[in-house]
């Protein structure tokens, strides 16, 4: 189903209920709940995606709002409604929505029981108390979003600013929507229209989030060229920037250099479009003639760190990385075992690869002999 | 601008400032003075705003406006205070940019119009719920009027500036953007709920609401910068890997160009634009996995060599179809999908592959290419439109002319950018069929009917 299909089954749905309980209960704070509710569903399938970081669901700061304006129960009640209702939309296998809607509700009970405690503390004054078990409240949620996420990438996560988005909308939305006192609450309204920054936001992060996937994905597409020209074995550019970032990281580069390098390797090819057919020139082409030329043409464009890693002279740890990794890939794909491969790089030239480089690529050629 | 224009704007505004000056002074003088804190940061928080937003899109920048001066409305109601609401509008004239610049002109502008627009919604929302205690479903209702007037006066004020810099019509001027102003209703009514905030909570909620407005321009602006270099580093790319063949360096760029003045002219949305604009860089891409002596050869192809040429249409639909953004449009670079067909657009189908077809066919037809010199504009415009309703889409061959037309732009021959001495034949009326590219020997149906690019 297309996403703003799901968007409006959701919104259908939601209204309909909510419809239904104005009309059962009128002037009664279900309506409200009911419409929370909805806010929360639909901020499940909406999703803050900053660079380098977990995404993280707008419903968490819907479910501040359920926090601070319902019973604990209702509101534990209304999280899992909406968690169940969003369960037939999300995307993936079963498991994984259900183990998706699980650690949400999670969350939402993790910021309750961080709210009503620090609620329950008489020294601080209402509005700075309040305001503490609001922050404490979308903190826990982050907490037990980002533990479920250690599961699946165990690095410390890249807080930032989404995050402070986030909490900031869930608590300014919860204190329209009940104030710090009775009677100086705005009501539902605010909810609504607390929320234009934080979709704002979510707004610019998916922008963002689209064309960081195009750039990716074009430099992927760019890397095919040479294959489909011949020039380089299929697969070749994709196998060698994977293997590389894999040696990268084992070799403890840091995630703008490991960027670098999978730009680099998937690109590596690049110049040998530019140099004249072998039946035109006098002598064959060297590789390291390609390599000089795809380095010039990327030196030109937002690519020039990754340029310098194919340049010959360049005698940095990505450079050297990129050309253990190709190698062992020609190697490999001209049906050598791996280990084979492996003795011929380590019997080559000492002044070709560095050895750090070769134990490194070994090292993972060894755990995963497929490679 | 003129002088006599220039000379004119210049009084408008200073005029404008007057006017605003003088008001702010009665409003000193005879109404009460504005309390000092609100004061100071709602008028810091609609510099920043004015500031931070609007160099990523101006309508954003005019709705925070909007927004900030609702919530000064709200916040200094009680004690009616319209010096509170003047002085926080004027703030946001003060444009970094214009003041590093010593524009003075705009920096007066800006302030007094922002300074009046502020005191009218004022007037109008007090007049709705005067300075009593009132329901916020009432403040809500007195929004939209407020909002209404504020929008008013603002397109009438810059509409004003705009007639007497640029000489053009006060109605052609106020229709354009007259769209943007609807985003003003929703920003007013946040204003309103910002205001009650700030009564009730002071400066304690203000952070809260300036976080989500930060990060959302900070990843906005992430998003504009990594686009602007994203589609200069495929331009750079495109155009370093099609300089192995020198007649048609430089042709994927200007066939994105003339995509986009038609895009503008069928007035395709900015997403779609965006695509457009994007694949007609990449149309060509598949032709890099053609040999160049293929591409630069002079004479006519056999029928093998022909189908290698051919070829690349399947690999430039296979590039552009790795990249989710421009798989949509992927078909814009084979001929078949470029081929213009009533029964099809009738049901709807993609204009995007027309454009590129057109706007490929015109730079193929002005400029040299191996076998050929450069046709003129003029056979180049003779040649779409002989085609046009067969081969090419009508209403795209029409925006590309006028485009064109309207641009004072002219290319092809004496006009190319690059200029090839080849032993190529001339160009005139007919050689841009396909036939100059056909396998040896073989005979064309209908030639001179289908233009080639």
């Amino acid at each position: 189903m297309k996403y703003s299909a799901r968007l409006m089954v959701l919104i259908f749905v939601g209204g309909a209920a909510a419809v239904f309980s104005e009309l059962t209960n009128r002037g009664g704070r279900s309506t409200a709940i009911v419409l929370i509710t909805l806010g929360v569903a639909l901020g499940e399938l909406m999703v803050l995606r900053p660079p380098h970081r977990t995404p993280i669901p707008l419903s968490y700061a819907f479910m501040l709002v359920l926090v601070r304006g319902a019973d604990p129960w209702v509101c534990i009640g209304a999280i899992a409604l909406a968690e169940l209702a969003v369960l037939p939309l999300r995307d993936g296998d079963w498991a994984a929505r259900l183990a998706q809607s699980g650690q949400h509700l999670v969350a939402g009970i993790a910021a309750l029981t961080a709210y009503e405690a620090l609620m329950a503390v008489d020294q601080l004054g209402p509005t700075p108390r309040l305001l503490t078990a609001l922050a404490a409240a979308g903190v826990a949620a982050l907490v037990v979003h980002e533990a479920a996420a250690a599961f699946t990438d165990p690095r410390w996560p890249e807080v930032g600013g989404a995050d402070l988005a986030l909490v900031a909308s869930g608590m300014l939305m919860a204190i329209g929507f009940r104030g710090v006192e009775p009677g100086e609450s705005v009501g539902l309204w605010s909810v609504g229209l607390f929320s234009i920054p934080l979709l704002a936001a979510w707004y610019s992060f998916e922008r963002l989030a689209l064309i960081s996937r195009t750039s990716e994905q074009t430099i992927e597409a760019l890397s095919v060229v040479p294959e489909l020209a011949g020039l380089a074995p299929a697969g070749h550019a994709a196998r060698v920037a994977e293997l590389s970032v894999r040696v990268g990281d084992q070799m403890g580069l840091r995630r703008r250099e490991l960027e670098d390098l999978r730009a680099a390797a998937l690109l590596h090819h690049l110049g040998h479009l530019c140099l004249d057919a072998p039946e035109a020139r006098e002598r064959p082409i060297e590789p390291s003639e390609v390599s000089d030329q795809g380095a010039e043409i990327l030196r030109q464009t937002d690519l020039a760190a990754a340029g310098d890693l194919l340049a010959t002279d360049d005698a940095r740890v990505g450079s050297q990385i990129l050309r253990a990794v190709s190698a062992f890939d020609d190697l490999v794909s001209r049906d050598m075992e791996a280990s084979e491969a492996m003795d011929a790089l380590y019997s080559g030239p000492g002044f070709v690869y560095d050895s750090r480089v070769i134990d490194a690529l070994d090292r993972i050629v060894a755990s995963a002999p497929s490679v | 601008m003129s002088d006599q224009r220039e000379s004119r704007t210049t009084v408008y505004c200073v005029g404008l400032a007057l006017a605003a000056a003088a008001l702010g002074a009665v409003l000193g003088v005879r109404g009460p003075l504005p309390a000092l804190t609100p004061l100071i940061a709602l008028s810091l928080l609609h510099v920043f705003a004015e500031n931070q937003i609007t160099d990523l899109t101006p309508e954003l920048g005019s709705s925070a406006g909007v927004m900030l001066c609702t919530a000064a409305i709200v916040v200094f109601r009680t004690d009616q205070s319209a010096l509170g609401v003047l002085l926080v509008g004027a703030a946001g004239g003060l444009y970094l940019p214009h003041l590093i610049h010593r524009d003075w002109r705009k920096l007066l502008f800006n302030c007094a119009q922002f300074a009046l627009v502020a005191v009218a919604s004022a007037g109008v929302f007090w007049t709705i719920v005067g300075s009593g205690k009132t329901s916020p479903g009432l403040l809500l209702l007195a929004a939209i009027p407020t909002a209404l007037t504020y929008s008013i006066g603002n397109v009438v004020l810059v509409s004003m500036a705009v007639v007497l810099s640029t000489g053009q019509r006060f109605r052609d001027v106020l229709l354009v953007g007259s769209r943007e102003y609807f985003v003003f209703y929703p920003f007013a009514l946040l204003g309103v709920f910002l205001g009650l905030l700030y009564l009730d909570y002071e400066l304690a909620l203000v952070p809260l609401f300036l976080v989500p407005l930060i990060v959302a321009r900070q990843a906005y602006s992430s998003y504009l910068a990594l686009k602007r270099s994203h589609e200069a580093t495929v331009r750079i790319l495109v155009g370093a890997l099609e300089a192995k063949d020198p007649y048609t360096a430089g042709h994927a760029e200007r066939v994105a160009e003339y995509a986009q003045y038609i895009g503008l002219e069928l007035g395709i949305p900015p997403n779609r634009l965006e695509r457009l604009r994007l694949a007609a860089l990449m149309h060509d891409v598949g032709k890099l996995v053609v040999p160049n002596h293929l591409l630069n050869k002079p004479g006519k192809l056999t029928a093998e060599e022909f189908d290698i040429v051919r070829k690349h249409e399947d690999v430039s639909v296979e590039i552009l179809t790795r990249i989710d953004f421009l798989a949509p449009v992927a078909p814009s670079a084979t001929s078949e999908a470029a081929q213009f067909s009533p029964i099809a657009d009738d049901r709807g189908q993609p204009v995007e592959p027309h454009i590129v077809a057109v706007a490929d066919a015109y730079d193929a037809m002005t400029s040299t290419r191996s076998y050929r010199r450069a046709l003129s504009q003029e056979i180049a415009f003779a040649e779409l439109r002989k085609n046009s309703g067969r081969q090419f889409h009508p209403r795209v061959v029409d925006a590309l002319i006028a485009a064109l037309r309207r641009r004072g732009e002219v290319h092809g021959a004496g006009h190319e950018m690059y200029v090839h001495h080849v032993s190529a034949p001339s160009g005139h009326l007919g050689s841009a069929g396909l036939g100059d590219l056909l396998p040896d020997g073989e005979v064309e149906d209908d030639a001179d009917s289908t233009v080639r690019s």
